[in-house]
């Protein structure tokens, strides 16, 4: 597994740039979701004061808005977890390129989330993160130095 | 597909134990007192003023202090009191307009300033002994003056056909500068001329943001070419960005003033703690942090000397008159809401 690794190079040599992109992604990822751990962003209710405060002036549809007042804001603890749990899951998968797929099209729906919270003036980056995702998954970006590459060469298949 | 589900399902189980064992170890941490505070989000944030001033405060307290984000100054009113078990120490942010509200939901004690000099600018902000400002700042409006052959001097120069559609205003029921702009206006004119005035200005206004903080976006991201900031907004382009572009017009009506003030609650649970929290906060060291990161002037005489602060030129300012009741706003605010739907 571990020659597959680093044999991946000499086969799909061209998505070396990609891997770094993947890498970065994932290290930034894994900051985020280390603060987010370390501070009190699972034990005091956070995301509800962030959510709550955007709500007034989101523009985004009623059943959205619905959904984040009823279930998202009463239940921020579980929300919270989930959030910090996938921050953590995007993180390893990127950084050993394992499950890159699936995984980039989970991130790319959290920026996604991310888009419609943010609000006019300060969506460029939700926005950037969504298509950078689409396009690891697209790609297959834990093909070159992933762990991907392992499983995809055996067993083929959209998931790798 | 199974390998994907067993991934989440293992980083899910680690990240519950992670906790588990987390908070299993926090009962050690909760023997030292921890003082709480409550603040807005630019107080508290990265790059923000709160974690130099918490570092600073931990090293020499035996304590801990743990920030309570109240975003902007009205929810921050709202999260104290909904969170009134959790007990604020200390809380830091509100404007001149929200005191009202402070002093009729809560009690507060008396913060001692003995032996402070502040900036005579600061002095009328000081009636309260319960809330003392700790920063401020000139509101003006921001242009890039490679875009401007030639200055606005009054209100009424933003009235030409040039700036239709052109300035970046905040809406006065949710932000405070937009609040600033409209009761500026009623002090200049008068209530009738201020209506007047409005009815010709807002053709010119490209949107009035909800905050700040989106109002300053659209001009700088060149869909404006002006906003109602501050004085000091140009130092941030200075000094983040290298960008002399940016600058602050004068006016010769005179320009209105927006102060943070921070109080005590009377229910406080370390009250000797959070005295010596606004004690920092308002020493030399704290008022020079929070202007560099706030970039707002700091209300203690000479901290600014000697800083690129102190380059700004002194604008002519109102005078900081008494604020008008909360119901008096609200009249004011159904009006502008009324002259709004009009259009």
């Amino acid at each position: 597994m571990f020659a597959a690794f680093f044999e991946s190079v000499k086969y799909v040599g061209h998505l070396v740039p990609l891997s770094f992109l993947r890498v970065f992604l994932g290290y930034t990822y894994l900051q985020a979701a280390l603060l987010k751990f370390n501070a009190d962003y699972l034990t005091r209710p956070r995301l509800a004061g962030e959510i709550a405060e955007i709500l007034p002036t989101l523009q985004a549809p009623l059943w959205y808005k619905n959904v984040i007042e009823t279930i998202f804001i009463p239940h921020w603890q579980t929300f919270a977890f989930i959030v910090v749990a996938l921050e953590f899951a995007i993180a390893i998968s990127y950084l050993l390129g394992y499950v890159v797929r699936p995984i980039a099209i989970l991130a790319a729906l959290m920026a996604l989330n991310q888009l419609v919270l943010a609000g006019p003036g300060h969506d460029d980056l939700p926005r950037l993160l969504m298509a950078t995702h689409l396009l690891l998954a697209w790609i297959g970006a834990g093909r070159c130095l992933g762990f991907d590459y392992y499983f995809f060469k055996r067993r083929r298949g959209i998931w790798w | 597909m199974k390998h994907f589900l067993s991934f989440l399902v293992v980083v899910f189980a680690g990240l519950f134990l992670a906790l588990f064992i987390k908070s299993s170890r926090d009962p050690s941490k909760e023997t030292k007192p921890v003082l709480r505070v409550f603040a807005s989000s630019s107080f508290i944030a990265q790059w923000g003023p709160g974690p130099w001033l918490r570092t600073q405060f931990e090293q020499t307290c035996d304590c801990r202090v743990e920030f309570f984000d109240g975003a902007d100054s009205t929810i921050l009113m709202q999260r104290l009191k909904s969170e009134a078990r959790v007990g604020a120490d200390i809380v830091l942010g509100f404007d001149q307009y929200d005191l009202e509200m402070a002093k009729a939901g809560i009690n507060w004690k008396t913060i001692s300033v003995q032996n402070l000099e502040f900036e005579d600018d600061a002095k009328p902000a000081m009636s309260s002994a319960e809330f003392v400002p700790f920063d401020f700042g000139v509101m003006s409006f921001v242009f890039r003056k490679s875009e401007l052959p030639q200055f606005p001097k009054t209100l009424d120069d933003f009235l030409k056909p040039e700036w239709k559609g052109q300035i970046a205003m905040q809406d006065p029921r949710t932000s405070s500068p937009g609040l600033q702009f409209l009761l500026w206006l009623i002090q200049v004119r008068g209530e009738d001329g201020a209506w007047e005035y409005l009815k010709k200005f807002n053709p010119q206004v490209k949107a009035y943001s909800t905050s700040w903080s989106m109002a300053y976006g659209l001009f700088t991201k060149g869909q404006a070419a002006t906003v109602f900031s501050y004085t000091t907004s140009p130092v941030y382009h200075k000094v983040e960005e290298k960008n002399l572009d940016v600058v602050a017009v004068e006016l010769n009506e005179g320009h209105p003033l927006q102060f943070e003030f921070m109080g005590i609650p009377a229910n406080c649970q370390n009250c000797e703690l959070a005295q010596k929290f606004a004690d920092l906060v308002l020493s030399k060291d704290g008022q020079k942090v929070i202007m560099e990161k706030n970039y707002m002037f700091p209300v203690i005489k000479g901290v600014k000397d000697g800083t690129i602060f102190a380059e700004i030129p002194p604008y002519k300012l109102r005078p900081y008159e008494s604020v008008p009741s909360q119901a008096e706003r609200e009249r004011l605010l159904r009006k502008w809401s009324a002259l709004r739907r009009m259009e």
